[in-house]
């Protein structure tokens, strides 16, 4: 479960220059549920997630993950927590074009200081799971940007990770595309997982696998 | 007043030292009165962070005092070629009544420093950060001992006159002085030695029964019998001359700086002692405690049986 209680967050540009980003959200999520989080650019949303995966503070309020505080995790705790429970879709994907899509994929495992063998079997799960097999040994920046897409999912998919967070995942990618997105998040969902995505892409909208449509106007909770 | 381009350096970093660890104060306060880990208040958020640029301040006060403390010594030895019948810093340390005093409480800070260090490590391997409070509490003490420490140098810099004659450390630290350190050699060498020995192996009994507040008494008591036995005893063996009793001529190009080690040592060892004691009684430290110790001991020994061996007679 995951629970935002009476969330503030600004942002202190300087002195004279404050943005309210969220203003005293209460949000609860169930395990399992797929929530689409709405809203126009700048209202919050990239927030909400990157509170949730403990990258930023709230400025006041609590956020809580399963059995984490990840409001109150320090520094060096929240980058545990986020590799054990979080996978991040990016909008622009945040992969390392000069490395194959292998690399990409099993970089998280990197501290982990697992055997050889145990990375393989995790790798070739997800490269399956998101079909991309084929591209596995090719650089990223020789990819397209649907592979290139599939390739940010299994690389938030590679430590199995109960939460799966994109943000607006589907801004890159033509119509097609985007429905194979959702055939994957349909993937997901059936896996068990909590997903939360940020956009404003009316796709996803009334598709019968989001469980609910939460909107977001100016930091405030429709 | 002495303003050589060493003085002037330490006084200017003095100067940042004060202005930083001034902001680190303030925040050190506010963070010791509001502290509470479970609220989720905004001033708590502001405190989470204000927590973290202190303890980097902080670190790096640390990082900078260690140098500082070896440079701080080599300044005393280089300003004593310009006073008058001072040979090494012993001459300089004794130029004014408050030499003395500085070392000692240069030492102690240093010591708190690291104790600070420890109780921050300790505090950041668990997510409910119970040391906080304390250490910020600790931190509060630390500042009042330092900021004297700094006036101190400031004052003693001040004082030294280049016009004045002062002693040599031969003069200093001989039976017939009537500084403080005299008292020392009015102590018998076999007893400073049983004391030496004896309180080592008090170190070792403790660790193998795991007492820790006897193992860091142990220690402190270790830290001044060892100085002692230094000055009356294991000194002239590395001087290889009876008379010579400096606690400063061997950090000298002459003696390889051997003093930097012995001294360096001496601090570590009887450091983790204190934070067997005092902070967390977990193996590792005691080991390292132990190890350390074992070694000085083993260390200032050799120079004594070398001698014996290569001369065939005691000094
Ligand atoms: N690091 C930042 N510094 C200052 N303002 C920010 C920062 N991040 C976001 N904002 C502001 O906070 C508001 C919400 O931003 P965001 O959460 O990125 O919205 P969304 O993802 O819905 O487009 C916007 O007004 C944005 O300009
Ligand atoms: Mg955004």
């Amino acid at each position: 479960m995951i629970e935002l209680k009476n969330i503030t967050k600004i942002y202190e540009v300087n002195k004279n220059n404050m943005v309210t980003a969220l203003n005293n959200i209460n949000l609860t999520i169930k395990e399992g549920e797929l929530v689409v989080l709405k809203g126009a650019s700048g209202s919050g949303k990239s927030t909400i997630l990157s509170l949730i995966a403990a990258i930023s503070k709230p400025t006041s309020g609590e956020v809580i993950v399963g059995t984490n505080r990840a409001s109150k995790l320090p520094d060096n705790f929240a980058s545990d927590f986020r590799r054990d429970n979080i996978g991040f879709v990016f909008q622009k994907y945040n992969l390392i074009p000069t490395l194959s899509a292998k690399d990409n994929i099993i970089l998280p495992l990197v501290p982990l200081n697992l055997d050889v063998k145990e990375i393989e079997d995790k790798l070739e799960m997800v490269l399956r799971m998101f079909h991309i097999e084929h591209k596995a040994n090719q650089l990223v920046k020789n990819l397209s940007g649907g592979e290139q897409q599939r390739v940010a999912i299994a690389r938030a998919n590679i430590n199995n990770p109960k939460i799966i967070l994109a943000d607006e995942p589907t801004a890159n990618l033509d119509e097609k595309l985007s429905l194979h997105f959702i055939e994957m998040l349909k993937e997901l969902k059936r896996d068990g997982k909590t997903i939360i995505v940020a956009t404003h892409d009316p796709l996803f909208f009334d598709l019968d696998i989001v469980d609910r449509v939460v909107e977001i106007h100016q930091g405030v909770l429709a | 007043m002495i303003l050589t381009p060493e003085v002037l350096a330490i006084l200017i970093l003095n100067a940042i030292f004060m202005l930083f660890a001034t902001v680190v104060f303030v925040l050190s306060v506010k963070i010791y009165l509001n502290w509470d880990i479970n609220c989720t208040s905004k001033a708590q958020y502001k405190l989470e962070k204000q927590s973290f640029l202190a303890a980097t301040i902080i670190k790096y006060i640390f990082v900078l005092k260690i140098p500082l403390f070896l440079f701080f010594i080599f300044t005393l030895d280089k300003i004593s070629n310009l006073l008058t019948g001072a040979m090494c810093a012993a001459g300089v340390v004794d130029a004014t009544e408050y030499g003395t005093n500085l070392i000692i409480l240069k030492i102690i800070n240093l010591y708190l420093f690291a104790s600070w260090l420890k109780l921050h490590s300790e505090d950041m391997k668990d997510k409910n950060q119970p040391y906080t409070k304390p250490k910020f509490g600790l931190f509060i003490l630390l500042f009042f001992s330092f900021m004297v420490e700094i006036i101190l140098e400031g004052i003693m810099f001040g004082s030294i006159e280049i016009d004045k004659m002062v002693s040599c450390c031969g003069s200093i630290y001989s039976s017939s002085a009537s500084s403080a350190v005299s008292g020392i050699f009015s102590l018998e060498t076999t007893t400073v030695l049983t004391l030496f020995y004896g309180n080592y192996l008090l170190i070792v009994l403790f660790y193998f029964f795991k007492k820790r507040y006897l193992f860091a008494v142990a220690n402190m008591f270790f830290i001044v019998v060892a100085i002692v036995a230094l000055i009356l005893f294991f000194g002239t063996y590395i001087y290889e001359l009876p008379s010579h009793h400096c606690p400063f001529c061997f950090l000298q190009r002459d003696y390889y700086y051997v003093g930097y080690l012995i001294y360096g040592m001496l601090f570590t060892g009887t450091f983790y002692g204190f934070v067997v004691g005092f902070i967390n009684k977990s193996d590792i430290n005691y080991q390292i405690s132990l190890l350390i110790n074992s070694v000085y001991v083993i260390f200032v020994t050799l120079f004594v049986v070398i001698y014996y061996m290569k001369n065939g007679v005691l000094l």
